[in-house]
């Protein structure tokens, strides 16, 4: 029997969500495993944030993304859930791509230390924010259209 | 393996820093559990700062306490800015030869603003030695042992992906860790002190 469009969608959009739900656990894992302070560092280096703001962001942004895998993963809240990761992932891309076109030679911080940006780590979380809004934009055409 | 992983981990201190590096570009107790290496470019301004402001703290925390061995390690730019950085380096380990790499160090960083610009880099060198030993220096900084030193000290910096300067490479237990965050000083200890707790 063939696969209808729908039910391709339907699992891409699972397999999808598990994957980026999965990107997000472990980005947030590795930073916790290390002290708070490398990533404080890290956010410093960006020169967008005073220090104390760096300092409150390495406390808090790894649980954030560790709670928002496991809500992605699990398929709760998807709106919400979508949504804040395209909206961390939109800001998290545009930095990089700040830092990068401005000749700044720091690491991304994304999944933890050593990972200077290049295109490579552009590419990458290029590709993980695509996903994310293509996921919000389902979240959304769902909401509008019950399957 | 856990024997020979805490082995290992003993003997990186050594291992880093015993082959190549000259005894006078280095502070403390080899043995010490923590291995900082500085790379700095004597033309960088973020350099002086750290040398003149930060540094003595880190090494009264943690080289006085014989918690960190302290190696200096050359990382001259390689940018017109700093057309001055690689001599200046090679006079620095000239130094280190006949025991003065802080004294050269400090009056480099002391007079930067100055043969940065101007490239008085031996007038500034000669005038925190001797007589003596500024033959001995002058000579030694055209040794072919003292150049490869420096390229070694680069080459050493290229492989760790060093991005920026002042960099402080972290040694501890088999891992390495790039610092070069120095504006609030307290980040840099509660670092430190947490990985000494693991």
């Amino acid at each position: 029997m063939p696969f209808s469009k729908n039910k391709i969608l339907q699992v891409a959009v699972v397999v999808l969500r598990v994957v980026l739900g999965g990107i997000f656990i472990y980005a947030g894992y590795v930073k916790l495993a290390e002290p708070w302070q490398l990533f404080a560092a890290g956010i410093a280096d960006y020169e967008v944030v005073p220090m104390w703001a760096a300092k409150f962001l390495a406390h808090t942004l790894p649980w954030f993304e560790v709670l928002a895998g496991v809500l992605l993963i699990a398929g709760r809240w998807f709106r919400t859930s979508t949504v804040s990761t395209s909206l961390l992932l939109l800001v998290f891309f545009s930095l990089m791509v700040r830092a990068f076109a401005g000749g700044k030679e720091i690491n991304c911080g994304c999944f933890g230390p050593n990972e200077p940006i290049s295109w490579k780590t552009l590419v990458r979380d290029g590709s993980m924010l695509a996903v994310s809004l293509f996921l919000t934009a389902i979240a959304f055409r769902n909401r509008r259209k019950p399957a | 393996m856990k024997i020979l992983a805490l082995a290992l981990a003993a003997l990186l201190p050594c291992l880093a820093a015993g082959l190549d590096v000259d005894k006078g570009k280095t502070m403390g107790d080899p043995a010490a559990p923590m291995l900082f290496e500085l790379y700095s470019d004597f033309s960088c301004p973020a350099c002086k700062t750290l040398h003149e402001n930060v540094l003595r703290t880190i090494v009264q925390d943690y080289v006085r306490t014989g918690k960190a061995y302290l190696v200096f390690r050359e990382f001259p730019l390689n940018i017109p800015a700093h057309v001055y950085s690689r001599p200046a380096a090679a006079f620095a380990v000239a130094a280190a030869r006949i025991g003065k790499y802080q004294t050269v160090s400090d009056a480099l960083f002391r007079n930067q603003q100055a043969w940065s610009v101007n490239g008085k880099v031996w007038e500034t060198v000669a005038g925190v030695l001797t007589p003596e030993e500024q033959k001995r220096v002058q000579v030694l900084a055209k040794d072919p042992a003292v150049l490869a030193e420096v390229q070694r000290d680069v080459d050493r910096g290229m492989q760790a992906v060093l991005t920026q300067t002042p960099t402080l490479m972290v040694t501890y237990k088999l891992r390495q860790q790039p610092w070069a965050q120095f504006g609030d000083y307290s980040l840099f200890r509660g670092y430190i002190d947490a990985l000494l707790k693991k």
